[in-house]
């Protein structure tokens, strides 16, 4: 082989080996370009879809006629110290407080102490298989609206399903509301036609926004109570009065 | 026997990809309950928290589709390395404030329940390891059966 037809082959690879890195950096920049788009238009999916939820909660919410604070709340008592609890229905933790700190409650609400604002939040949907905490949150309202919010809230924590189940479906919320006296059409029906569900978001919303981010939670005049014994209740609500 | 890295990377990359899609698919179903983990890590006010649950399932999901399409893969593994360490540090800084709660890393996490411990430890490891999955492909990004070969001609 001549000196310059070797000196031509080589400089043919160099040409090529130009067009190559010239289209590899081509497609690294429009690959770069169409990630960063597909990245950009997932995020701005997400978040339309969560605006479109929120209006749609807004659009459909009904606010029981009785509720207090806001309207995400029901009121027990009216004593001059303010007792808010946020539970959930499918809450162990919740149980348990109303099992051992219930009464004290009860008492303090009879010696005209305090006033105790019941938020049925729904934070736990997750542990049952049928949206078991917006579904009971949703019937306490209706409860609420037929008087009988605190016998259904009690009737609730005591036939609490267990976590990860199914929970009680709406047949079983409509008997326990028949069995503390909610035996009106008015009950079943809001119940069956799911009327405070999106009430039910909404109070979870508004604790969220608060700082609720577990259950229960119990504030004594606004200031978070570590551990809702009966001791410490009684003494914050002492402190709190006086 | 020695296994060729294009096969190691591929591996990682379908790997990282899985990790995205289930991590965002089960947190898609309930955005509300997303924004409520976010804002569990008590970084961020309540709105923007809940902007950040609504967008990061999405993101996710479709750092997840790319992967596995495998387009751009060195990108990919960049901004999934940046989220990794991004995760991590939140759960460092939850753990560090002794905050109570789950990680949210795949599910709608937020709040524990009493007498349940977090596993802020196993969380990181987890993560960590992710993040080796991406480094793998930050530093051979190469791979089989990716779109990135198809346009690139990969004779190899």
């Amino acid at each position: 082989m001549s000196k310059g037809v070797k000196e031509r082959t080589k400089a043919k690879q160099v040409v090529r080996e130009q067009l190559a890195r010239e289209r590899r950096r081509t497609v690294t920049l429009w690959t770069t370009v169409g990630v960063i788009a597909v990245l950009v238009i997932a995020g701005l999916v997400g978040w339309g879809v969560a605006a479109g939820q929120a209006k749609d909660t807004a659009g459909k919410l009904t606010v029981p006629p009785s509720a207090v604070d806001d309207g995400t709340a029901f009121a027990r008592g009216s004593g001059p110290v303010t007792v808010d609890i946020y539970e959930d229905f499918i809450c162990p933790g919740c149980r348990q407080v109303e099992t051992t700190t219930g009464p004290t409650i009860t008492g303090l609400v009879q010696a005209g102490k305090v006033t105790v604002r019941y938020h049925p939040i729904a934070i736990l949907d997750r542990y049952s298989t049928t949206q078991y905490s917006t579904r009971a949150a949703s019937a306490s309202a209706a409860a609420a609206d037929g008087g009988k919010f605190l016998e259904f809230h009690d009737a609730l924590f005591a036939q609490q399903p267990p976590e990860g189940g199914a929970g009680l479906d709406d047949a079983k919320l409509i008997e326990i509301g028949r069995s503390v006296g909610l035996t009106d059409e008015a009950f079943a029906d809001a119940v069956n036609g799911k009327k405070y569900k999106a009430w039910a978001t909404k109070v979870t919303d508004t604790a969220s926004a608060r700082g609720v981010v577990s259950t229960p939670t119990v504030f004594v005049a606004g200031k978070p109570l570590e551990r809702p014994t009966p001791d410490a209740l009684t003494a914050a609500v002492e402190a709190a009065g006086a | 026997m020695r296994i060729p890295t294009p096969w190691i990377s591929t591996v990682a990359r379908l790997g990282l990809a899985a990790v995205w899609l289930v991590a965002g698919g089960l947190k898609v179903g309930d955005l509300a309950a997303s924004g409520r983990a976010v804002n569990a890590y008590q970084l961020f006010d309540y709105e923007t928290a809940k902007v950040v649950g609504a967008v990061q399932p999405f993101l996710e999901i479709a750092l997840g589709l790319l992967l596995l399409a495998g387009l751009a893969v060195r990108l990919c593994a960049g901004i999934s390395a940046a989220l990794l360490l991004i995760f991590i540090a939140g759960i460092v800084s939850a753990w560090a404030r002794g905050l109570r709660i789950d990680c949210g890393c795949f599910s709608t996490g937020g709040e524990l329940g009493v007498g349940v411990d977090p596993a802020y430890g196993w969380d990181i490891a987890r993560d960590a390891g992710f993040l080796l999955l991406a480094g793998v492909l930050l530093w051979r990004p190469r791979t089989r059966f990716s779109i990135d070969g198809i346009l690139l001609e990969d004779e190899r």
